[in-house]
């Protein structure tokens, strides 16, 4: 008998969810987690006595409790986690800011469509039809790709709309350059203008303690500092894993939420494509910036999430120089409905930026370079945020950025790809019968959307 | 297991599993998943209880089985006549 039914790769949040699903029902289940938190890409740390948050912009898909077939609270139902006791905090409001127009959106999802009624006339009729095309399009069923700027085009006829409507559901949620998957785009418009944005009580770290909490509840077992070397496979079944330290453990089935690419360099995968079409292009810096206070041009106090881009076309790809800090989203974490700043504690902005991996990898070779092209892109950043906010951070008590190296060194994301592979795989399956995917590179993204991954891809393969 | 103790079964595995569920007005032969607004992975559930705390495995084609309180405790009433 093998030591345990299924071992999961990777306590980030997919994995989380997949085992307390697992383990919910009896089943012996392991987590392996590289690092010594958890988390993964939504995870947390200490900074001079701040604990921040890695992540955390907003949480998507916002339901009121009640909605019994919103996906955030059927996730709750199936993680068997009390919707009741968990508090939100809904967002103020967002905007998307291009140079000739901007529009404003919030869980209300006719605000946005009083913004484009207001600043795109002839649009609105036809933008609502599409809205109500993509509340009853299906997802999740498995089709070729499709392209949603040939959707949006079709339906819409305006590329400055188009454009302004993508940006926050790509820099949110898209792995590809350019374009992006009708499915994906359906998912994201649903998780952001439909259902929207919240932050729950607490921080990330509450959020994950919950989940850690129910799954030793169940039983579940979890083991940290423990990376994977590989997966044991004979013909097509895996039986265990192996750990960096020679250890082996064995199991019925495994779940990987490492990737595509890492799970195929783990378990001998022959990949049916060249492994860098798996590698996804999209990777992002971040500078969260510290302040005693915020000055915003009175136009744009109050908003949670600014998603600006100061080309009159959005450029989602990746830049040719380490950042391109002519579009991206500056985020207020403080600005939530409910939250109260303690007095005198600082507020944070965050700003993020596409970067390009390659260069930031040359950068990373010699220490004091790295710093400097750091350096160079945090003021780069700032300079262009300053077009759309004003001097905000002159005053800044405390800066720290994070890099497409240090997404990389802290996720085993390959190329730092936050939004992994561009080449997504719905059903979860491998070559390997009893080896199964989840997370990023099954295709839902974020935070509810990794936990929702979890959660299909046990109920579809292994509960049976 | 009497029948009675089967509905309360059943009432008390939903409970658990929607902390929602309301059966104020919860009528025996309509179907649970209307009148509960319950979905299909809510039904898992229910399954994937029964078998955990009655080593019960119901096979998919029988889910149908399942649709109203009445219609559960029909099926279920032989296979949990010795529990
Ligand atoms: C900067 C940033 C900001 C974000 N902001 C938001 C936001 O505001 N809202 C939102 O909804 N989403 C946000 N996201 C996206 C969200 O965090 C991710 O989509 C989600 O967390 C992905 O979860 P996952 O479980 O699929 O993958 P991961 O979190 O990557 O989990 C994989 C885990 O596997 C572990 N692992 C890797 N290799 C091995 C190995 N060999 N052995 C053992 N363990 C291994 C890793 O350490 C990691 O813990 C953000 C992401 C980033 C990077």
């Amino acid at each position: 008998m093998a030591d345990y039914r299924l071992i999961i790769i990777g306590g980030g949040l997919s994995g989380l969810a997949a085992g307390i699903r697992s383990a919910r029902f009896g089943r012996k289940t392991l987590i392996v987690e590289r690092h010594s938190l958890p988390g993964g890409l939504n995870s947390y740390y200490y900074r001079q006595g701040y604990l921040l948050e890695t992540g955390l912009h907003a949480m998507t898909n916002f339901a009121a409790q009640g909605a019994k077939h919103a996906p955030l609270n059927r996730l709750f139902r199936q993680l068997k986690l009390s919707r009741k006791k968990f508090i939100t905090h809904e967002q103020l409001g967002s905007e998307v800011i291009f140079p000739q127009a901007s529009l404003q959106f919030s869980n209300d999802f006719d605000l946005l469509c009083e913004e484009i009624a207001r600043h795109f006339p002839a649009g609105i009729d036809r933008f609502r039809a599409m809205a109500k095309e993509i509340d009853t399009y299906d997802p999740f069923a498995e089709v070729p790709w499709q392209s949603a700027r040939d959707f949006l085009h079709d339906r819409l006829a305006d590329p400055l709309l188009e454009d302004m409507l993508l940006l926050p559901l790509m820099v949110y949620g898209n792995a590809e350059e350019h374009d992006m998957d009708l499915g994906q785009f359906a998912i994201m418009f649903r998780a952001l203008f439909l259902e929207g944005f919240f932050r729950p009580q607490g921080t990330m770290k509450d959020l994950i303690d919950m989940l850690l909490d129910q799954y030793a509840q169940f039983g579940g077992e979890i083991r940290f500092r423990a990376p994977v070397e590989g997966i044991i496979s004979k013909d097509e079944k895996v039986r265990g894993i192996r750990l960096e330290n020679g250890e082996e453990i064995t199991a019925d089935a495994v779940l990987s939420t490492v990737g595509i690419p890492g799970t195929a360099q783990l378990s001998g995968w022959p990949l049916a494509l060249d492994m860098d079409e798996y590698i996804g292009k999209m990777t992002f810096m971040e500078t969260i910036s510290m302040l005693p206070e915020v000055h915003l041009p009175p136009e744009r106090a109050g908003r949670t999430i600014l998603f600006y881009s100061l080309n009159d076309e959005l450029k989602y790809h990746r830049p040719a120089q380490a950042i391109d800090p002519s579009w991206g989203v500056i985020c207020f974490p403080d600005n939530f409905q409910g939250l109260e700043r303690q007095h005198d504690a600082p507020t944070q902005v965050r700003v993020t930026n596409a970067a390009n991996y390659e260069l930031w990898q040359q950068a990373a070779q010699d220490k004091e370079q790295y710093r400097q092209v750091k350096e160079e892109c945090g003021q780069q950043s700032a300079a262009a945020v300053s077009q759309i906010l004003g001097q905000y951070n002159q005053d800044a008590v405390f800066q720290d950025s994070f890099t497409p190296m240090t997404i990389e060194r802290f996720t085993a994301k390959c190329g730092g790809a936050v939004y992994g592979s561009p080449i997504k795989i719905k059903s979860g399956r491998t070559p390997f019968e009893n080896l199964f995917i989840a997370g990023t590179d099954q295709g839902y993204l974020g935070i509810v959307g990794a936990m929702l991954s979890g959660v299909t891809i046990v109920n579809q393969h292994l509960l049976g | 297991m009497t029948r009675d103790e089967i509905k309360d079964i059943i009432l008390e595995i939903i409970e658990d599993i929607d902390e929602d569920a309301d059966f104020d007005n919860l009528d025996a032969d309509q179907p649970l998943r209307d009148q509960l607004d319950l979905d299909s992975m809510d039904f898992l559930d229910i399954v994937m209880e029964l078998r955990k705390r009655y080593k019960l495995q119901i096979p998919e084609e029988d889910y149908p089985e399942l649709a109203t309180l009445t219609s559960c405790v029909n099926y279920l009433e032989p296979k949990l006549q010795d529990v």
